[in-house]
């Protein structure tokens, strides 16, 4: 049956990879919107993981997300280092690492920080961040650099790199008299951590003495920098301070209770919760793009079915040949549902394959776009399902011509 | 006796009704039905090879009464003891020469135990009907009309079914062609165990047939 089944198959191949071909790119269409929202969705939350919260002056908890973790947009403001000395002070704060944002190198977003960011900022869950290279910075003038700056620029231990004011090279402009000395290259995390270069606070502040106003003022080529003493180069803002709390049970207090906070306007936002709300706006648009897919693939499947029905006029000699040799009306019928389930197969494999593909393709895009690196699986169980429903609704469907070529073979003689 | 056929008679959609004369044939038996258009020819070779199953009287091949038979069983019926052979288009144009001569035991192990080699045979029976063993493997696309109606006659006797049964095989085929395809039929069918039942309206191949059934005098 089956060698019968391919030959008729090839005899009409072009309509027939037509209609596989459109199959296959509806699922495609489907699986890739599913596969890159999952993915990019595993992405932002494995991200930061260890902070329990991220204090930032009050704004939309989704922007402080986005500009601390994902180093997307822009801080709009600071807070002072007041505030965060007060909260660092508060019983309920286990640990606290200021962060100060704005500057750049080369593309890359430079992070300030203490060195005990890397002791507490995780990823993916509970995984710290390691060195594949050298140290966490101890010197002012030391920084730490991603695993994607390091490659992309060839930057090892050692390297100098001098950065730039503001967040793009083109609009910046270089702090040149001051240059940072590589002391760490870390490992891959798949995290924007990737794409960051970090400085320490004092060392950030010391390059923006001399500046006011996004403008340079005077040099640091005037001054004795190494006169100056290290107290004072603690910054008088910073963009936002991840937290560690000592129990969670105090989390939705402490951030009532820093709303509340007088001296300043600050929030503490709960990355889980600000990226929950990220998530139910893309999935509105996520759950639009899917029904529109699995439109698609019902008017595939249609096409797929009319295609069959049309074939049975042509194929109608064919059959007849078979029945006078003695087939039966089953075998005949089976033909045509077998068809079904060969091309819906072909189809499914084909989407497998070009799904690999294109989330592949998508994952470097992602990395760039977002800094974030998707993990893909081969077929998931998910996909399994979505494949196993395809597969059934075209053989439910592939039932119509199997019946019409039952009946018409029952009642028609051999003419 | 191969086949007998007694009091049939078939009813179409539009009222029209044909009693058919009762026909009997044994092994070596050639017959032919001549008959006008509408006169119930092709009518007859279905409801013999079960593919129209019958509304009255009976049909009784290889000791089966067509009468007390499934669908199912008719095309069981049909796959082991008919071979059948269409006016033209007999073959699948997507198929080579071998696989649609194959074709004739694909739904029968009756057939095809009764044969050993499928290849050796295609090769006996092509040879017997003046056929080159070479077109074998060939697309039937390449054959010329004769030639197709002689390899569908190979596929009809392929397994030495017990009834042949041919709807106007000639009607496409020029005089010397005609003469050729049914000398060659009748030389190569085993007359020790098969018999032919062809339908035409030509009366010119009579002198092939032992007898002849004129079914324009059928009672319609």
């Amino acid at each position: 049956m089956f060698k019968l089944l391919f030959k008729s198959i090839k005899s009409r191949l072009l309509p027939i990879s037509l209609v596989t071909i459109t199959l296959m790119a509806s699922m495609v269409l489907l699986l890739s919107i599913e596969r890159i929202q999952q993915a990019t969705e595993q992405g932002f939350n494995q991200s930061i993981s260890g902070v329990d919260a991220i204090v930032g002056p009050r704004s939309s908890s989704l922007e402080v997300v986005l500009y601390t973790v994902f180093h997307l947009g822009r801080p709009t403001n600071n807070i002072t280092m007041q505030t965060v000395d007060d909260i660092r002070t508060r019983d309920d704060i286990d640990w606290l690492v200021p962060i100060a944002l704005g500057d750049s190198h080369k593309g890359f977003r430079v992070i300030a920080t203490e060195p005990n960011y890397f002791k507490h900022v995780k990823y993916a869950g509970d995984k710290l961040l390691t060195m594949s290279s050298g140290k966490v910075f101890q010197e002012i003038s030391e920084a730490v650099v991603g695993a994607d700056v390091a490659k992309k620029l060839d930057y090892r231990v050692g390297s100098d790199i001098y950065i730039t004011h503001g967040s793009s090279d083109a609009i910046g402009k270089k702090h040149d008299d001051f240059s940072f000395k590589v002391s760490g290259v870390l490992n891959k995390t798949g995290t924007p951590i990737d794409q960051a270069v970090f400085v320490d606070l004092k060392g950030y502040e010391l390059i923006h003495i001399g500046w006011q106003s996004g403008k340079k003022i005077f040099g640091l080529d005037r001054l004795d920098v190494s006169s100056i003493p290290k107290e004072d180069l603690t910054p008088k803002t910073v963009t936002a301070a991840f937290v560690g709390l000592k129990s969670q049970l105090t989390l939705f207090s402490f951030a009532r209770e820093l709303r509340q906070y007088h001296k300043e306007a600050i929030s503490a936002v709960i990355p889980g919760v600000a990226l929950s709300e990220l998530w139910s706006i893309v999935g509105m648009v996520d759950k639009g793009f899917e029904l529109l897919s699995w439109i698609i693939i019902a008017i595939s499947l249609i096409s797929m079915i009319t295609l069959i029905i049309s074939s049975i006029e042509n194929r109608k000699r064919e059959m007849t040949i078979y029945r006078a040799n003695g087939a039966t009306p089953l075998y005949l019928a089976s033909l045509v549902v077998l068809e079904t389930i060969l091309i819906a197969l072909s189809a499914i494999i084909g989407a497998v394959i070009f799904v690999t593909i294109i989330t592949h393709l998508a994952s470097g895009q992602l990395n760039i776009a977002l800094g974030i690196t998707p993990e893909f699986q081969w077929v998931s169980l998910e996909e399994i399902k979505v494949f196993a429903i395809i597969l059934i609704a075209g053989v439910l469907s592939s039932l119509i011509p199997a019946a019409i070529v039952f009946k018409k073979s029952l009642h028609q003689g051999l003419n | 006796m191969i086949l007998k056929t007694s009091n049939l008679k078939y009813k179409y959609k539009n009222g029209k009704t044909i009693n058919f004369p009762d026909v009997g044939l044994n092994p070596g038996d050639k017959v032919l039905i001549n008959g006008i258009s509408g006169s119930g020819k092709t009518t007859f070779l279905n409801l013999i090879a079960g593919a129209i199953k019958i509304q009255d009287g009976d049909i009784e091949l290889a000791s089966s009464q067509y009468s007390s038979m499934s669908s199912s069983d008719l095309d069981r019926i049909r796959a082991n003891h008919i071979g059948y052979v269409f006016q033209t288009l007999n073959l699948i144009p997507f198929l080579s020469v071998l696989e649609n001569i194959a074709l004739g035991v694909k739904f029968s192990k009756t057939r095809s135990s009764n044969i050993g080699s499928i290849d050796q045979e295609a090769v006996r029976l092509v040879d017997s009907l003046g056929l080159d063993k070479s077109i074998l493997n060939n697309s039937v696309n390449n054959l010329s009309v004769g030639q197709q109606q002689r390899v569908a006659v190979a596929r009809a006797l392929l397994g030495r079914p017990n009834l042949i049964l041919a709807d106007e095989p000639t009607s496409a085929l020029d005089v010397d062609s005609k003469n050729r395809f049914l000398k060659e039929l009748v030389q190569t069918f085993d007359p020790s165990s098969q018999a032919i039942l062809m339908v035409s309206h030509d009366l010119s191949l009579a002198p092939y047939f032992d007898t002849v059934i004129d079914f324009g005098k059928a009672n319609v």
